[in-house]
C-alpha cells in the first residue's frame, strides 16, 4: 500500500526556475525512504509540497490518503515535519516545547503527559525535560526537534536532512534513533539526504533526484547492481585543470570501443571506467594507455558504491557541490548544459 | 475553538518567553520611569506657561509616557516573529494543523499582556509621584482600553512588516524611523495650542496622538466624551487596519 504518490508534482519559483519538474513516485506504508541529491538538487522543496508547507506549481500528491491540494488540514494530522533547521523554541524547556505541539494536535493533556515521557526515552532525553532548551547541545536539539514531529503518533514523518550540520558520532546516534522509531512506532520515515552512507544505512529504498528530477529509484542493492561489476578509477600526473581535461579526453578515446568497457564517467580531474571484472581490466587498461602515451599517477579498483551509483546517474560526485550554496543561476547553468 | 485553544496555548509560551528576559522587561520599566524624570525635570519651568493650564508638567506628561510605553514596547512585537521565521519553527509549526491566525494573534495578545502591566505600573508611580487622575478607577480602564487599541495596532503593523520583510535590519530601521516622529507629531510633549500651526494639522492624521488626548483628559480633566469618542473611534479603526494587514502579510506568507 502507497502512502505517498505524485502525479507530476512540480514547482517552478519566480523566474521559470523549475526546482521539481513533473516527479512521479510512491512511497509504501511502513518503509523508509529516502531522497539523495545535492544541495540544490530540490528534495527539500518536495519535502515542503508533500507537507502542504507549499503549493505545486502544478501536479499533485495524495499523501497519507488525501490530496495535499484538496484537502492540506487532513494530510497536516496524520504527518510529522522535522526540518532541516531546528525548529525548538530555545526559552523553552523540553516539556513545554512538546507540550505545545501535542496542544496545536489537539491531543488531551493527560495523553500528552504520557507521551512526553514516552518520547523522551525513546530520544534518549530522559532527566533533561524540564532544562531550558538554550542548555542542549545541538544533537539533544535535534532529538527533541524529532520527538516533537512524533508526539501525535504520524502515520508518515518527513525528516529533512536529520543529520546536517552534527558531528559523526552524533549522526550515528540520529540514525539509530531513526531506525528504531521505524520499528518501534511502525511509522514510514521520508528523509532526504545528500550523505550516502546515510542513505546506504538506513534507507529500504532510495531514489536519487538531481535538478529537479528523479534520475533513478531502487534499493541501495538493487542501484549498486545497475551498475555491472567494478569501477576502475584513473588519476592523471597533471594537476593543471586543462591538463586534466586532455588527460581525461585521451584516455576515453583510448578505451572507447574496447569490450569490457561499458562507460567511463570523469569527475574532479578524474575518470571512472565501469568494467565487468576490475583485477583483469587493470593489465590491458594499462597497455591501452601506454600504447597511447598516456601517463597514469594512480589506479583503483573499487566495488561499485552509492557514490558510483550518484555518479553514473548525474554526471557528478555528491560531495562535489556540498557546503557551497547552490544558486538558482547555477541549477540552470547545469540545466541548460545537460542534453534534453 | 481550537483558534482560541491555539492561541491560548502559544500566548502561554510567548509570555514565558519574555518573563524569563527580566533584563529586557526591567529596561522597558526603568525607561518610561527615566523619561517620567527627566522630562519632568528638564522641563519644569514650562508649568509656569499659559498653556499647560495651571498643572504641572509631570502632571501633563504622564500620560504621554503611558502611550509611549506601549507604542515602544509593541512596535517591537515583530521581531520575536522574525526569530521564529529564522530559526524554522514558524514553518514546522505551519505543518501542524494549528489555525494559521493564531499564530500572530498569540504574539499580538501576547506582547499586550506585558504592555498592560507596564503601563499600569507607570501609572502607579506617576500617582505616587503626585499625578492626580482626575476620573479615578473608571478612567484607568478606559486608559487601559485606549492603549490596549493602540498597541493592538502597533504590535499587528509590526508582525505584518516582520512578515514582508523577512529580515531584521530593515524592520529596526523602519521602527527607529517611524516611532520618534510619530511620538513629536503629536500633543505628548506639548499642549496642543502651543504646537505650529502644520504640526496641529498633522497630528490628527496619527493614532498616537488620538490616544494621548483621550488619556489625557481622563488624567487632568474627566470624562470629555466628545474627545473620547473620537479618540475611541480612531483607534478601533487603526488597530483594525493593524490587525488586517498582519493578517494579509501572514496569508500571503503561508501562500
Amino acid at each position: 500500500m502507497s502512502i505517498i504518490q505524485t502525479h507530476g508534482l512540480t514547482k517552478v519559483f519566480p523566474g521559470d526556475i523549475r526546482a521539481v519538474d513533473g516527479i512521479d513516485f510512491e512511497v509504501n506504508a511502513g518503509e523508509v525512504f529516502g531522497f539523495l541529491g545535492p544541495n540544490g538538487a530540490g528534495k527539500t522543496t518536495t519535502i515542503k509540497m508533500l507537507n502542504t508547507l507549499i503549493q505545486p506549481t502544478s501536479g499533485t500528491a495524495v499523501v497519507t490518503g488525501f490530496d495535499i491540494r484538496k484537502n492540506p488540514a487532513e494530510v497536516r494530522k496524520r504527518i510529522g515535519y522535522v526540518g532541516q533547521d531546528i525548529g525548538v523554541d530555545e526559552y523553552g524547556t523540553g516539556r513545554e516545547n512538546l507540550a505545545l505541539y501535542g496542544h496545536l494536535y489537539r491531543l488531551d493533556s493527560r495523553t500528552i503527559k504520557e507521551r512526553i515521557r514516552e518520547l523522551f526515552d525513546l530520544v534518549d532525553l530522559a532527566g533533561y525535560e524540564d532544562k531550558i532548551v538554550s542548555t542542549y547541545s545541538g544533537g539533544m536539539r535535534k532529538r527533541l526537534d524529532i520527538a516533537m514531529g512524533l508526539i501525535h503518533r504520524p502515520e508518515l514523518m518527513f525528516l529533512d536532512e536529520p543529520t546536517v550540520g552534527l558531528d559523526p558520532q552524533t549522526r550515528v546516534h540520529i540514525w539509530d534513533y531513526i531506525r528504531d522509531l521505524a520499528k518501534a512506532m511502525g511509522v514510514t520515515i521520508f528523509l532526504t539526504t545528500h550523505y550516502m552512507d546515510e542513505a546506504d544505512q538506513l534507507c529500504d529504498r532510495i531514489g536519487i533526484i538531481d535538478l529537479g528530477k528523479i534520475m533513478t529509484m531502487g534499493t541501495p542493492a538493487e542501484l549498486k547492481q545497475s551498475i555491472h561489476g567494478d569501477v576502475v578509477t584513473l588519476s592523471p600526473c597533471a594537476a593543471k585543470e586543462d591538463e586534466c581535461q586532455e588527460f581525461i579526453r585521451r584516455t576515453e578515446s583510448a578505451l572507447s570501443g574496447k569490450p569490457f568497457v561499458h562507460g567511463t564517467q570523469a569527475t574532479n580531474g578524474q575518470l571512472a571506467v565501469y568494467v565487468d571484472n576490475g583485477e583483469s581490466a587493470v593489465p590491458s587498461i594499462m597497455r591501452l594507455l601506454s600504447d597511447a602515451g598516456i601517463e597514469v599517477k594512480t589506479i583503483s579498483v573499487s566495488r561499485p558504491s552509492l557514490d558510483d551509483v550518484f555518479l553514473k546517474y548525474t554526471g557528478r560526485t555528491i560531495r562535489a557541490g556540498e557546503g557551497k550554496a547552490t544558486t538558482y543561476a547555477e541549477i540552470q547553468r547545469k540545466r541548460s548544459r545537460r542534453p534534453q | 475553538m481550537n483558534l482560541i485553544a491555539d492561541t491560548w496555548f502559544q500566548v502561554g509560551r510567548h509570555i514565558r518567553t519574555q518573563v524569563r528576559m527580566p533584563v529586557w522587561i526591567m529596561i522597558n520599566l526603568i525607561q518610561p520611569i527615566i523619561w517620567l524624570v527627566l522630562f519632568t525635570q528638564v522641563f519644569k519651568s514650562l508649568s509656569q506657561m499659559p498653556g499647560l493650564g495651571g498643572v504641572s508638567y509631570l502632571q501633563f506628561f504622564a500620560p504621554g509616557v503611558v502611550v509611549m510605553t506601549v507604542m515602544f514596547g509593541s512596535a517591537w512585537s515583530g521581531m520575536g516573529m522574525l526569530q521564529d521565521i529564522d530559526m524554522g519553527i514558524l514553518s514546522k509549526m505551519m505543518a501542524t494543523p494549528v489555525t494559521r491566525v493564531s499564530i500572530i494573534l498569540s504574539r499580538v495578545i501576547a506582547s499586550m499582556a506585558v504592555l498592560l502591566i507596564q503601563a499600569l505600573i507607570i501609572l502607579t508611580i506617576a500617582v505616587i509621584m503626585g499625578v492626580d487622575i482626575a476620573t479615578g478607577v473608571g478612567g484607568v480602564l478606559l486608559t487601559i482600553l485606549l492603549v490596549c487599541l493602540l498597541g493592538l495596532g502597533f504590535a499587528s503593523f509590526s508582525n505584518g512588516l516582520a512578515l514582508l520583510l523577512r529580515r531584521p535590519e530593515p524592520l529596526i530601521g523602519i521602527i527607529n524611523f517611524a516611532a520618534l516622529p510619530m511620538m513629536f507629531l503629536s500633543s505628548t510633549m506639548m499642549p496642543a495650542d502651543m504646537l505650529p500651526g502644520w504640526l496641529d494639522t498633522v497630528r490628527h492624521f496619527n493614532p498616537v496622538d488620538y490616544a494621548v488626548v483621550g488619556v489625557r483628559g481622563l488624567v487632568l480633566e474627566g470624562y470629555i466624551w466628545s474627545d473620547l469618542w473620537r479618540s475611541f473611534a480612531v483607534l478601533v479603526a487603526w488597530a483594525v487596519a493593524g490587525t488586517a494587514f498582519g493578517t494579509l502579510m501572514f496569508r500571503r506568507r503561508a501562500e
